[in-house]
């Protein structure tokens, strides 16, 4: 087992260090201080950020130097400005940012007060997902003891800067996990996507300049204003710079979250973290980040895990959360249990989505139940092309035709023999229960 | 203002309007159900997308709802990919829309039937079930809804919103499990409920008072203007095949209603097709009123306005510009004085478009120098005057049909009403056309000309008043030959 | 009827975090879901809208786009279990059948003594801990069927 340099979750490991007192003793807000003190200027710090080669860590992976960089010139639009945080975490097998902010949440007000001296914000909104009481807690207690310690607030450590950075919790709808998502439903709506443009920097929270960063993004900009842009783009690939978390789950001896630097293979993650696939199985089907990228085969092991790597295997980092598969996993149920999910967290705006998610998930349903047709292979491929890309106003849609596509393709063959057979050879013995409402 | 391109003509565009209306108004059809120009654009049907080229870029298919036209901006709605696009896009809308376009009160001016029949594929490809929701759900005195036929197009929910600005609906639940809902099942209030069916691109929404009474390609539509009050709405009169008016709905107009009417003046046509009618005229003879030739009728209206001097003319304010024209004209020929009845204002005033003044064409009348006077003082002016002539529609009842009843005898009487008059004056009285059965003019608060329509015949033997003051001007010799 | 005064005062403060006052609203369904008897009634619907300037169908709209609020009364405890793929995975139907036979209440309904409401949610971020439930707001990972007979006896 090869031995990384570690940072993102050193911290996490030791006892009390939600606490101030542990996370400063620790070195925690030198980072904070750093550029309060130092004299570091708003630009220089976006500028060190986009030379770390940082990378958005919610999904999408772009760019956190560039995304800061689109907030418009302060001199010229006198609009306040906003930083949102996006501790929304339900993107299907992601459970990491839940670890930083349980077990560091300093590290993520450090980094949430960096960004916004970045971006010149008036105030950070940090959005949990409603069920993360703990994380939530832990959080809302660091933000006390930090305003306590003047580090949150009105001149902070003595400097110019002042900023508030409050919570706020969302209530179980995935959606809002999308940007402009959260945007709405902080502002106190149901969480309908916007269009873009505008883009949040442009006109986001209440017509405002507002940056949406996800928590493992903004806690990794302590770090680099600390030990410099050099330091982090020398870890990593070309273009995907610094460690990650990687949250992996399913048909695995020891499922967890795991600290890696860009480069590393999935089979080391697989084998050297997680210990291997269960019961002495074999892999037959990953998700390399998240339900919503296309899904790769077993004998795909030895990807690169990186941004590059895995769009030239047709998928995607993602949120780097692996979901791994055994060889008696049926891919019918897999598929029903994704397209369901998809179809719950739709928010019904654009017709495509709100349809297609319904028809994608009554057509798996009724494959993994025996009631397969002969043209659904054919329906389904030609639905998910309906439905992506770029066709509605977000990217759920795509989300939920991405993964149907890539089922389609793969495991084509297992489909053609469940509706064949009119029955899924590999499915589990459900256990009896009595339902009331849908599904 | 922009100058774009759209299907190889250059138009102009405003830039600070979505690409759609562009195209609409240089006749460029793109499909919509979530777009309304009267409402702000959502952009979630996504069933306007249209190819938009920019500069180098290729192609790109938008939705023209939420897409600027830009300098320079080559658009194409009818492109391959374009089509393709809202094909997709049509078929999802579809899924879950039930058939029942046989009893759907939409059908033949829906919006997803028409564009279906354009485009859509005659076979479905769906095995599911279409989603079983209710049917006839009451969300009021005036609206009912039918889950299953929503489209989620949330028209409805922001018509409320931004229009009476006083949210009603909302889409409830999400994704494959919206619905629009009132909170807790409670009926609309208000008196702008049935825009809600007009906004409705599909059957989703009706009006009880429509509901199977015909079949929209029966109806015959003209352009009129709304007599409820003094906004004088653009309105569209629709009768089932030139007979009984079925529906008074509005039509765009930016200057008055914008795309709005109240239901006030939605439903006022129970009226405008009531029975027992004024058919041709009738003439006091001894104490009984008889049929006579309207001829004769109107030989003694002008034999007793000849004969007297300080007649009064009272005319109602549902009279045409063109009609009080006649009687202001009528009046000075035989020295009367004339006024119009000014009835108090309604309860009906609100912020949007009712003025809460009864009277349509109260500007319009006044132009003429014509003063409106309450209906109790030209009634105690009339039992003071020999002669008297109350014309237009429902100038008894706004007059008061107790005061008119109880006019002494020393008055003769004269009427041109509608309907039957009940007076102890009343010499001779002469069956006119009401508002949807003769052309005219009237004048709204704002002074903007309104046209009305005769979208219907009048009953037989009765005529427009503005024909019988013809008629009347005719058989009148002219005061200055007689002077001469 | 109108909000208790304790959470008026509460909402008062929280408003100031917010350029605009609905803002506060989805964090003040949760408070008073969690204060007011497990569920969202169209009697805080009503006096939502009125502390917010808002029209009850607008906070209904809100309330029903979310799933973790409810608006139908729950039992005295409310068992969430995660059913998507990483807990699907390692028997998460397992867990919602444990659940159900201990409780005796159907998947997405209330046991007939109004002791327990059981529901599935989707995916919880708990996915290296699979399966997990949620408790009346506690997470409870690595679950076999054995720890769910365990976990809810001791409710009990």
């Amino acid at each position: 087992m090869k031995a990384y340099e570690t940072y993102l979750l050193d911290r996490a490991k030791v006892e009390g260090n939600h606490q101030l007192a542990t996370y400063r003793r620790l070195g925690g807000y030198k980072a904070l201080e750093k550029v309060l003190k130092g004299g570091l200027t708003p630009a220089q710090v976006v500028d060190e950020v986009k030379r770390s080669g940082l990378r958005g860590r919610g999904g999408a992976g772009f760019s956190t130097g560039m995304k800061w960089s689109f907030m418009p010139d302060v001199a010229k639009d006198p609009r306040p400005r906003y930083l949102a945080i996006n501790a929304d975490e339900s993107e299907p097998g992601t459970c990491k940012d839940r670890v930083l902010m349980e077990r560091d949440p300093h590290g993520l007000v450090e980094g949430s007060l960096i960004a916004a001296y970045a971006i010149q914000a008036k105030a950070v909104y940090i959005y949990v997902r409603g069920e993360y009481r703990l994380p939530h807690d832990r959080v809302a207690a660091a933000i006390q003891e930090a305003r306590a310690a003047q580090l949150v607030g009105q001149h902070i450590l003595g400097s110019d800067f002042s900023c508030e950075v409050f919570m706020h919790k969302g209530a179980g709808a995935y959606i809002c996990g999308e940007e402009t998502g959260l945007m709405e439903s902080l502002e106190g709506k149901r969480g309908h996507p916007r269009q873009k443009p505008p883009f949040p920097a442009q006109s986001g929270l209440w017509n405002s300049p507002t940056t949406v960063n996800n928590v493992e993004t903004v806690f990794n900009a302590p770090f680099i204003v600390e030990r410099g842009a050099a330091w982090h783009a020398a870890i990593g690939t070309a273009n995907s710079k610094g460690n990650f978390l990687c949250g992996i789950s399913g048909h695995v001896n020891r499922p967890g979250v795991y600290e890696l630097p860009f480069g590393v293979t999935a089979r080391e993650i697989l084998e050297d973290k997680a210990g291997g696939v269960w019961k002495g199985r074999q892999l037959k089907a990953w998700f390399p980040g998240g339900s919503s990228c296309a899904l790769l085969k077993g004998a795909d092991i030895d990807v690169v895990l990186d941004h590059d790597s895995l769009r030239a295997r047709g998928s995607s980092l993602g949120t780097a959360a692996m979901i791994m598969m055994d060889d008696q996993t049926s891919m019918a149920r897999v598929m029903e249990v994704i397209a369901r999910f998809y179809e719950h967290e739709s928010c019904g705006q654009c017709s495509q989505c709100r349809e297609g998610t319904q028809w994608l998930s009554q057509i798996f349903h009724r494959i993994a139940h025996g009631r397969g047709q002969a043209d659904d292979i054919d329906t389904l491929e030609s639905l998910a092309k309906g439905m992506a890309p770029g066709k509605t106003i977000c990217a759920l849609s795509d989300a939920a035709a991405i993964p149907t596509l890539s089922a389609v393709r793969l495991f084509k063959d297992e489909l053609i023999a469940c509706i064949r057979e009119q029955r899924d050879p590999l499915a589990a013995p459900a256990p009896k229960y009595a339902t009331v409402g849908a599904h | 203002m922009v100058k774009i391109t759209v299907n190889g003509r250059v138009v102009d565009a405003d830039p600070t309007k979505p690409l759609i209306k562009a195209c609409h108004d240089n006749d460029v059809d793109v499909p919509m159900y979530c777009y309304h120009p009267g409402l702000s654009p959502v952009g979630s049907c996504r069933i306007c997308q249209v190819e938009v080229k920019q500069g180098e870029a290729p192609g790109r298919v938008v939705v023209a709802c939420r897409t600027q036209p830009a300098e320079g901006m080559v658009v194409d709605t009818e492109s391959p990919k374009a089509h393709a696009t809202r094909r997709e896009c049509l078929e999802f809308l579809l899924k879950n829309h039930p058939l029942d376009c046989p009893i759907c009160d939409k059908a033949g001016e829906c919006d997803l039937q028409d564009f279906t029949y354009e485009e859509g594929q005659a076979q479905g490809r769906s095995h599911e079930p279409r989603r079983p929701l209710e049917k006839r759900k009451s969300l009021g005195e005036v609206i009912v809804l039918d889950e299953e036929r929503c489209i989620l197009c949330s028209r409805c929910v922001r018509f409320f919103e931004e229009v009476p600005k006083k949210a009603q609906l909302t889409v409830s639940d999400l994704g494959s499990r919206s619905v629009i809902s009132t909170f807790m099942d409670r009926p609309l209030s208000g008196n702008y409920q049935g825009n809600i069916a007009d906004l409705c691109p599909v059957g989703a929404l009706t009006l009880k008072k429509f509901r199977f009474q015909a079949r929209v390609w029966n109806l015959v539509k003209m352009a009129s203007t709304c007599v409820e009050c003094s906004r004088g709405c653009s309105i569209q009169v629709e009768t089932l095949r030139g007979s009984d008016v079925k529906r008074f709905r509005p039509r765009p107009n930016e200057q008055v209603n914008g795309w709005w009417m109240c239901d006030h003046g939605r439903f006022a046509f129970d009226h405008a097709n009531a029975a027992g009618r004024l058919e041709g005229a009738r003439m006091l003879e001894g104490t009984q009123l008889v049929q006579t030739p309207i001829e004769e009728a109107l030989c003694a209206v002008r034999d007793a306005l000849m004969g007297s001097k300080g007649g009064l003319v009272v005319l109602s304010p549902f009279c045409t510009v063109e009609e009080g024209r006649a009687l202001r004209e009528l009046a000075q020929r035989h020295q009367a004085e004339i006024a119009y009845v000014s009835p108090p204002p309604s309860a009906l005033k609100d912020e949007l478009l009712h003025t809460g003044d009864p009277c349509p064409n109260r500007r319009g009348l006044e132009e003429l120098g014509i003063r409106g006077e309450a209906g109790e003082t030209l009634t105690a002016r009339l039992a003071a005057a020999k002669v008297g002539l109350i014309a237009g529609e429902r100038v008894v009842e706004l007059l008061g049909p107790e005061r008119v009843r109880e006019l002494p005898g020393t008055l003769a009487l004269f009427a041109f009403e509608c309907h039957p008059v009940a007076s102890r004056a009343l010499r001779a009285e002469v069956g006119i056309a009401n508002h949807v059965e003769r052309t005219g003019t009237v004048v709204n608060v704002d002074g903007i000309r309104g046209p009305l329509a005769a979208a219907k015949p009048a009953p037989r033997g009765v005529r427009a008043l503005e024909r019988h003051l013809q008629d009347l001007a005719r058989l009148s010799p002219r005061r200055e030959t007689a002077v001469r | 009827m109108a909000l208790p005064k304790q959470l008026v005062d509460e909402f008062d403060e929280l408003v100031k975090n917010y350029p605009e006052r609905r803002a506060a609203l989805i964090v003040a369904l949760h408070r008073c879901q969690e204060e007011l008897g497990g569920w969202i009634s169209p009697q805080t619907m009503e006096d939502l809208g009125a502390y917010f300037g808002l029209e009850p169908v607008e906070v209904f709209g809100v309330a029903s786009f979310y799933p973790m609020f409810h608006l139908r009364p729950v039992g005295k405890h409310v068992v969430s279990i995660c059913h998507n793929i990483s807990c699907d995975l390692r028997g998460a139907q397992d867990i919602i059948a444990k659940v159900c036979e201990v409780t005796g209440a159907p998947l997405g309904g209330t046991s007939k003594d109004g002791q327990w409401t059981v529901k599935h949610v989707e995916c919880q971020g708990a996915c290296a801990n699979a399966p997990m439930l949620d408790l009346d707001g506690t997470y409870h990972e690595d679950l076999t069927p054995e720890k769910v007979a365990q976990l809810l006896g001791a409710v009990r």
